[in-house]
């Protein structure tokens, strides 16, 4: 009986070794995975955190230039105001694969970039004054950079901010960027408030760890440019019939520049700018081959999305092959980084148990 | 009374081990169950998806809705108390297995090998006598007390338990897991955020290492249990091994748990009843023998069941024999077959949908139809392919397109090998049909 005393008493020790160890599990002050923390600490303070101070401070200049704007709607005002939105939807482009932690909570991406804009609803909105731009979904559409996109450079928007009745249009102009600035700010904020270093000690693949979330967005960023940004307009869910003004920044006509703007900062954010990335933990995991591939794929499809002519929006009908032959590079690198990237780095897309197949 | 030769396999046995395992199966269904429905897996699992993958078979198996679904967590998690304390318990124990088990046939997506145990060991217990001790039924009814029971009703057990070690370690018998350590190299780097061992993960040897210790586990484990001199020591092997895959594949859920608990049977009678006499009123009273023996009516009827039951529970998982081509990229008789924790697989599918007369044509977009999981299951498993397919069939044709064409450009990629296309992206997948048959859209598996 002997034996089974030792049993039982293995028993314990094991549960009490396993709940010891589940307790330390979360924080990771305990492992000594140096590589993926340096990446992560590269990610959070040379990537992170100063694409959001950029997005703040550009978003600081287009308030500036929507007001000299406002003050006197011209084309000369307008074209001024053209460049700041330009340089502030880039900006955007660079944040918008950070979708998750401070983001997410609030709801950063679907307030200042769902598109194409809802023009009819922004104008009811303009008209009876009543709009809550906190709502989720239903407010979605009427607030942003799609918004802005619509009321500063729509055809008429130079005699709408002169009309009698542009006060109310001010406004309206005014609550969206005060709203996108405070969004922004709040994000930044709870960056250097905690989340920063729950995100470089967080070292796990799981979903809601940091190296999951940045692979996940990076797959989910990269759908919305197969979709939304470039299949949608060119007919891929409309039986080829193009809808070249469902486009991001159709007004403006800067679609191209955010396009190429969105796939250069996912590239940036895959290798890591000039510190530690994706790209190397591709390299320490035995994958040099798929990281080249990734990172030649990448160029082909930013050559690819150069090669369309300007004005995009005119060019899904106008050299639509051209704009396939992007779709089908970014599809490329999406299937690349999905199926190849995901496996190799392990990276979970759900809570649910698993028996690994 | 005539002396006649018993087999071996009604001879009677004690029936301590019963008790032991029918309470605690119970007890870790019950915490499974309420962990289930705890993180809101009812909810994002058979509420929210608006398709579900049915099975073969089973098209008629279908979510009962929110408020019906909670209501039938309810009732088997009751049914798993029943079952712990042995009150009403052959009714108990059919609620639980049909309640369980319909609850998996609700979506293929969810399958799990420790999911299919659970329902095949629900299904064994409703005809054991796993309540006539140490229950409410007894002590209601002291009458049914039983001291032996006959040997078989915990060999089947010991064989269900070997069928699922005996496949898992077969199964690992390929050149993947034994020569390329995967999927293990895949996983551990992933757990380099465990601490002491962690440093180790990123090294070859140690992916080998899990690889070749798991492989010799799973084949051998069960002779070490059986073999009474060296049952306690691969016991502790049980322990040490199921724990350490809790720890390091925490994705895994119960299964750990599930085959620590159940490795229980293996244990003598004797063992069983000093473990329950640890329990508060457990009395062991020597009846005499001659009334305390649990007597089946039907012996012969038994013998045939366990029989037809040995037969399938060997068939099934030796049937991807029938089929041509990789068992792990075709995955054509994949489940129901212990395989386990085997492979990496990973997948992404893009979804075309066309008219007759390819003039309109729709990129799905899979988020709009799936669940998250849904979209990363399927996107690796031929029949689910064909099921979501033939599901976007009916949804265009009730929209009004005229016959519909599905197309599918997938791509997988299996064990750290680079993914390629999956299927035939020229076959309309709405015009194929769902079958036991060999899919023959399924390329060919390149090695690399």
């Amino acid at each position: 009986m002997k034996k089974y005393r030792l049993v039982i008493a293995v028993v314990f020790a094991g549960l009490f070794l396993y709940a010891c160890n589940k307790d330390k599990g979360g924080g990771a002050t305990s492992s000594n995975d140096t590589f993926k923390k340096n990446m992560l600490i590269n990610y959070a303070d040379t990537l992170i955190i100063p694409a959001y101070s950029d997005m703040l401070s550009r978003l600081e200049l287009l308030d500036m230039s929507s007001d000299s704007f406002q003050a006197n709607p011209s084309l000369a005002t307008q074209a001024a105001l053209k460049e700041a939105f330009k340089n502030a939807y880039i900006s955007f482009e660079g944040i918008s694969a950070l979708y998750f932690g401070p983001a997410a909570a609030q709801q950063l991406n679907n307030s200042l970039n769902i598109f194409p804009a809802g023009t009819s609803k922004i104008e009811a909105g303009i008209q009876s004054g009543s709009y809550d731009f906190t709502l989720l979904v239903a407010s979605d559409t009427i607030q942003g950079f799609p918004a802005l996109d619509y009321l500063f450079f729509s055809a008429d928007a130079i005699q709408k901010f002169n009309d009698v009745d542009a006060a109310s249009r001010k406004t309206y102009v005014k609550a969206i960027i005060t709203r996108m600035k405070l969004i922004v700010s709040n994000t930044v904020a709870q960056w250097n408030n905690g989340y920063r270093d729950n995100f470089v000690n967080s070292l796990k693949t799981n979903i809601g760890s940091s190296i999951g979330n940045l692979v996940n967005q990076f797959a989910f960023e990269m759908d919305a440019l197969k979709g939304p940004r470039i299949g949608y307009p060119l007919g891929k869910q409309s039986n080829g019939i193009i809808f070249a003004d469902k486009c991001e920044a159709y007004f403006s006509g800067i679609t191209k520049d955010v396009a190429i703007a969105n796939l250069t900062s996912l590239k940036k954010y895959y290798t890591g700018g000039n510190g530690k990335g994706i790209d190397d933990y591709l390299n320490l995991l035995g994958k040099p081959q798929l990281n080249i591939d990734v990172l030649t794929q990448f160029d082909v499809a930013l050559g690819a999305l150069q090669a369309i002519p300007d004005p995009m929006s005119s060019a899904f009908s106008g050299s639509t092959a051209t704009v396939e032959a992007a779709y089908r590079e970014v599809q490329k690198l999406l299937t690349l980084i999905k199926t190849d990237v995901a496996s190799a780095t392990a990276v979970q897309i759900t809570y649910m148990d698993n028996d690994g197949d | 009374m005539m002396v006649t030769k018993e087999p071996a396999w009604h001879k009677p046995v004690l029936i301590a081990p019963l008790i032991t395992f029918r309470i605690v199966f119970g007890l870790l269904m019950f915490v499974s169950l309420l962990r289930f429905v705890w993180r809101g897996w009812v909810s994002t699992v058979y509420i929210q998806p608006s398709f579900h993958f049915t099975y073969m078979g089973f098209g008629w198996v279908r979510p009962l809705g929110a408020f019906g679904m909670y209501v039938l967590f309810g009732i088997i998690i009751l049914s798993t108390l029943f079952i712990t304390i042995g009150l009403f318990y052959r009714i108990a124990a059919i609620v639980f297995f049909l309640g369980f088990t319909y609850v998996e046939l609700i979506d293929v997506t969810t399958y799990l090998n420790h999911y299919y145990f659970i329902s095949l060991v629900a299904f064994i217990m409703i005809w054991l006598p796993a309540n006539r001790d140490y229950s409410v039924d007894v002590w209601l009814q002291p009458c049914n007390k039983r001291n032996l029971v006959p040997a078989w009703t915990i060999r089947v057990l010991q064989f269900q338990l070997a069928v699922v070690y005996i496949f898992a370690g077969l199964a690992k018998l390929n050149p993947d897991w034994l020569m390329h350590a995967q999927p293990m190299k895949t996983w551990l780097p992933a757990c380099s955020y465990l601490p002491v061992v962690g440093q180790y993960m990123y090294q070859e040897w140690v992916a080998y290492l899990f690889s070749w210790f798991g492989a010799v586990y799973d084949c051998l484990i069960v002779f070490f249990l059986l073999n009474k001199r060296t049952r306690p020591f691969a016991y502790v092997v049980v322990l040490i091994f199921h724990i350490a895959t809790a720890i390091f594949f925490p994705g895994i859920g119960l299964f750990p748990y599930v085959m620590i608990v159940a490795s229980l049977i293996f244990f003598s009678g004797q063992f069983h009843t000093r473990l329950l006499s640890f329990l508060p009123f457990y009395r062991h009273q020597h009846l005499s023998l001659q009334q305390s023996v649990f007597e089946f009516r039907y012996n012969k009827v038994v013998t045939a069941a366990l029989a037809i039951y040995i037969f399938f529970q060997v068939a099934i998982p030796l049937r991807f024999l029938f089929y041509p081509g990789h068992l792990f990229w075709g995955e054509e008789g994949y489940r129901f077959s212990w395989r386990v924790m085997l492979m990496e697989k990973a997948g992404t599918a893009y979804f075309t949908v066309k008219d007759s007369s390819h003039t309109r044509y729709v990129s799905i977009d899979n988020a709009a139809y799936l669940t998250p999981l849904q979209e990363k299951m399927m996107s690796t498993q031929p029949d689910m392919i064909l099921k979501y397919a033939h599901y976007l069939y009916k949804q265009f044709e009730q929209k009004g397109w005229q016959k519909p064409e599905v197309y599918a450009e997938v791509y997988v990629a299996l064990n750290g090998s680079r993914s390629c296309l999956f299927i035939d992206s020229t076959v309309n997948l709405a015009g194929q049909p769902i079958s036991w048959r060999h899919y023959n859209w399924i390329l060919p598996y390149k090695q690399q």
